[in-house]
């Protein structure tokens, strides 16, 4: 029941080609800071690289897979055309006008404030309306799904919506809501000053406002792994889902509990108490919840899976598993650097070990493991599942396929290790070259090396990515008959009205994030002479 | 929790059983997380400061206690050292911060144009300037020796060459050095 | 097929959620704002005056208190006492231009006609117009010192100074060519890192501007030296939370020497 196959190969391809170069100017960032490349001539270039791969892959890539992944779940999984196909393209066009609005001053070096914005540093505008625009072509998504669902519902009264499907939406509607922090910030804040409105900014508010958006966005990202691990892993190795309800409940937890704990990005800041500091770790550590619900249900769905194929014992089983078939290498892969991502993200959660490591190369090696190991390699993992579905042709090159997730697999280890390691040193994050002659930052240059290394076989994996898809347009057709999504050993057909609808958990949210941030926006915004001046970057010279 | 599935048997019941006891594991596990941060929090006495300030980047080299002459250690009367120092494009002032040994020790700092933020080499100590208000935090040093000082966020192009320094002395060094100003710092040694 | 009404307490997913939402959100936040900022406070970890349950409460949330009142120390110099931002000039029209030219007429003899001197004083033609304004302003409360200076800003208004700094700002910059043989010297691109040390072209044009910066390029080598070794020392600190004293303090004669000869430029 595909019938908008253009449509969402046209998302997956603007992600994929934002994350190409984004990939790219990653590994040049990795090697002249590293100490086999002479100090830059400019530091300016790095800074305007880091913006750049930032901005793809922070906010082109995973935007774009999770609105062409929720399209392609939409038609897959309710089994009917979408609705408003057009809009859909128009949100699609929002978001390459956008990308490249924002490209553009970032390359010119006229907005090297990093993704994360950093006022009172202000860029040129375009760069903001770019990222904006961006933003709200993935509005029109969420709220294509929603009338998507809404309809089903209608024509399908009290039926249970496809795990799917539901994970699907509520994704988006975390999304539309986590993405209110940044859209204040840009349209209130920061925009008003990049167009000459406004010459001054709460620097202390707009860090506010931006951690609302970038802790839950990292669930946003999430999303579409979640979902392949519960409705496409356990059927792509031979297996059935452990539990439906689990699912639903572990989506439902990262709706209520991802949103009010953003304020741990801002345990070292000093404009928020120390009430809301320990208030937000405390939800922080209930985001890892549904993690290990999720980690409880995938393995059992995998041990059904190998079971199935004869495998014994207490652990004999694993061995049984098809470790040839990629989906089973990208599950395992993307488990190993989840559990490892995930103890690193226990120790940012607490206000004392994040002392140790609050904005060292630790928090950039955390989130690539996090994001780029086990998010990114699912979302590799997807467009190998959906390719044939999508192209009408096989993809053939399965050795391929492995090398490419070892490859991406190993080269993220071997890049986040060192990266984590030197944090711990004390190497600050974001600097375009570091004095690795001197004793004390001497000891850190050998395992830069080594993350410089693992860049590289990054790089070698994203190559072999894209030359797997782009053969999968060559490949003979085929007919890959109805996309299936996997069965639950007990598949419901009737589900509780709770885990079967979003009213409830959304106005928990909405309710944990007004109570969990509120005062500190209210008392931000009505301290007086907390505004300072806004410090152009880019500037006529 | 309860389920309004149709009944699947045994099964599902066991399925069920299995899934509840990993839940309540799970629930014990970020439960014991939590008792163990406010744990650290209360015996290792690493807290967010206390009480929020504000203070107003355009004037702190004219009034206030964020003047030139200002900043830098001051020997208290309770016998601990305050510090005070700024962050700018792209420098920290006192470039170098000098402080005595096993000695309790609070920063007072403040940003004069846009965001940093420091940490120093080998210690705990981490915090970010935000211009607009003031960063507090209290620490202690163990052992003597010269530390960077490095500014950890994204401040500009130069944001590659800020790095302070932070030298720590022993407690008659630094006597010594308190008889003869009333603020110190290690800039011109 | 009926569904099941939800928001309603007989509900159980309903109660159960709700009541277990609340009941951690208030676990937390009595812990948050009310044990740990009593545990602190026993440690005297908290503010002076901000004592009681509801201080305790309202430090927690974040209110804002005036700083603890201390004696400050007076400084034996005179420091500048311009408040520095980057919009401070905005809105010099061509008046003040014609203005500034008027009053440019008793400069000319150290610093050109035409903003550009023979004498080794600094360049002012195309100068950000921040950094003339600012230096006038710190000649005239002696921030800045200097025999020649002194007597001629004693009368400027601070309109006069808006003025010479529009003026000067409009003029044409002077031909400066970068050496083509050689790459900038390092202290100008990279710095001294662990020494403190930005790049000079982090601020000073080459690589980016900072706002109230001056523009280097075409500048007399004799100036920029003679001003780096006076900062360095100490006998010049108007700059602003001394920012370019730590940076002058630490650089090695032969720094200096590349910086001032590299921002000379075709002049040397």
């Amino acid at each position: 029941m595909l019938t908008s196959k253009r449509l969402i190969l046209a998302h997956f391809w603007l992600a994929f080609a934002a994350f190409a170069g984004a990939l790219l100017l990653g590994e040049w960032q990795m090697f002249i800071r590293s100490p086999l490349h002479a100090w830059i001539s400019n530091p300016e270039w790095y800074y305007r690289s880091v913006t750049g791969h930032g901005t793809a892959m922070a906010y082109v890539l995973p935007t774009l897979v999770a609105m062409g992944f929720g399209y392609f779940i939409t038609e897959a999984a309710l089994k009917r055309p979408l609705i408003g196909r057009a809009w859909a393209w128009v949100g699609f066009g929002l978001a390459v006008v956008g990308t490249i609005t924002a490209v553009i001053p970032v390359a010119l070096g006229a907005a090297s404030v990093l993704y994360t914005f950093y006022p009172p540093l202000v860029g040129n505008p375009f760069y903001y309306i770019g990222v904006v625009l961006v933003v709200v072509g993935s509005w029109i998504w969420v709220a294509l799904m929603s009338v998507n669902l809404y309809r089903w519902k209608k024509d399908n009264p009290g039926a249970a919506v496809p795990l799917a499907m539901f994970a699907n939406v509520a994704g988006s509607y975390l999304w539309a809501w986590t993405s209110v922090g940044a859209a204040i910030e840009l349209l209130f804040q920061i925009l008003p000053v990049a167009l000459g409105l406004r010459t001054t900014i709460d620097a202390g508010l707009a860090r506010v406002f931006f951690s609302w958006t970038l802790h839950a966005i990292v669930y946003f990202w999430l999303m579409p792994t979640y979902i392949a691990y519960y409705t496409i892993v356990p059927r792509a190795i031979g297996g059935r889902l452990y539990s439906d309800s689990m699912g639903r409940l572990s989506f439902i937890l990262f709706l209520v509990v991802a949103m009010p704990i953003g304020v741990h990005h801002l345990f070292m800041d000093p404009q928020v108490g120390g009430g809301f500091k320990f208030l937000h770790s405390v939800f922080t550590a209930l985001v890892a919840l549904p993690t290990l619900l999720t980690v409880f249900t995938i393995c059992a769905s995998v041990e059904i899976a190998a079971r199935l194929r004869g495998g014994r014992g207490a652990l004999g089983w694993i061995r049984a598993l098809p470790w040839r078939n990629p989906m089973m290498l990208a599950i395992a892969f993307s488990f190993v650097m989840l559990g490892f991502g995930g103890a690193g993200g226990l120790i940012n959660m607490s206000y004392q070990l994040d002392a140790v490591i609050h904005n060292t190369q630790w928090i950039t090696g955390h989130f690539h493991l996090i994001f780029g190991g086990a998010i990114v390699i699912m979302y590799f993992a997807i467009a190998y599942d959906v390719w044939p579905h999508l192209t009408g042709r096989a993809l053939e090159c399965h050795g391929l396929i492995r090398a490419q997730l070892w490859t991406w697999f190993i080269g993220m280890m071997v890049l986040t290790f060192p990266w984590h390691w030197v944090g711990i040193l004390g190497m600050p994050r974001r600097m375009a070259y570091y004095d690795y002659t001197d004793p004390a930052l001497a000891p850190q240059a050998n395992w830069v090396i080594m993350s410089v290394i693992g860049g590289a076989i990054l790089v070698l994996s994203g190559i072999l990515f894209l030359a797997v898809l782009i053969r999968g347009h060559r490949a003979p057709q085929i007919d890959p008959g109805p996309y299936r999504f996997s069965v639950a050993v007990h598949q419901p057909r009737r589900v509780p009205v709770a885990l079967n609808s979003y009213g409830l958990w959304l106005s928990l949210m909405v309710g944990l994030t007004l109570v969990n941030y509120g005062f500190p926006i209210l008392h931000l915004l009505t301290t007086p002479g907390t505004d300072v001046p806004a410090i152009t970057v880019g500037a006529q010279k | 929790m309860t389920h309004d599935h149709e009944p699947h048997g045994e099964g599902a019941q066991r399925a069920e059983r299995i899934e509840r006891r990993w839940a309540t594991l799970s629930v014990g596990i970020v439960a014991l997380l939590i008792v163990m941060a406010a744990f650290a929090g209360i015996h290792q006495a690493t807290m967010p400061q206390p009480v929020l300030e504000t203070a107003d980047p355009r004037t702190l080299h004219i009034a206030g206690e964020f003047t030139e002459a200002n900043l830098g250690s001051s020997l208290e009367p309770d016998g601990s050292v305050m510090v005070r120092a700024i962050g700018q494009q792209y420098s920290f002032t006192p470039a170098c911060i000098v402080v005595p040994v096993g000695t309790p020790i609070a920063f007072r700092a403040t940003s004069a144009d846009v965001v940093h933020g420091f940490l120093i080499d080998g210690t705990n100590v981490n915090v970010m300037l935000v211009p607009g208000y003031v960063s507090t935090i209290a620490t202690r040093f163990e052992t003597t020796g010269e530390r960077h000082m490095p500014c950890h966020e994204f401040c500009g192009t130069g944001h590659e060459g800020m790095w302070g320094r932070i030298r720590v002395v022993d407690k008659a060094t630094f006597q010594e050095m308190a008889t003869r100003h009333r603020r110190l710092s290690c800039v011109d040694q | 097929m009926s569904i099941e009404p939800l928001f309603t307490f007989r509900n159980r997913w309903f109660t159960t959620s709700v009541a277990v939402t609340a009941g951690l959100f208030l676990v937390a936040a009595l812990a948050g704002f009310l044990w740990l900022p009593s545990l602190q406070s026993n440690r005297g970890q908290a503010a002076e005056g901000a004592g009681g349950i509801w201080g305790e409460i309202c430090s927690a949330a974040g209110v804002f208190r005036p700083g603890p009142a201390k004696s400050v120390t007076k400084p034996d110099f005179r420091g500048t006492q311009v408040a520095l931002t980057p919009t401070l000039l905005k809105g010099a029209d061509a008046a003040s231009v014609g203005r500034g030219a008027t009053l440019a007429l008793q400069c000319s003899m150290c610093h050109g006609a035409r903003g550009l001197s023979e004498a080794d004083s600094p360049n002012l033609a195309g100068q950000h117009p921040l950094v003339i304004y600012k230096q006038l302003q710190d000649f005239k409360s002696g921030a800045r010192s200097s025999a020649v200076m002194e007597p001629l800003v004693a009368k400027l208004t601070d309109q006069d100074m808006r003025d010479l700094a529009a003026f000067y700002a409009y003029l044409p910059r002077a031909p400066w060519n970068i050496p083509t043989d050689a790459p900038p010297p390092r202290i100008v691109i990279s710095g001294a890192p662990v020494r403190g040390i930005a790049p000079c072209g982090a601020c000073h044009g080459t690589l980016s501007m900072k706002p109230g910066a001056a523009w280097l390029d075409g500048q007399s080598p004799v100036y920029i030296r003679a001003q780096l070794v006076a900062f360095a020392a100490g006998t010049r600190h108007n700059d602003i939370g001394q920012q370019m004293r730590n940076i002058a303090r630490v650089m090695t004669a032969a720094e200096i020497d590349e910086a001032a000869r590299y921002y000379a430029g075709a002049q040397q």
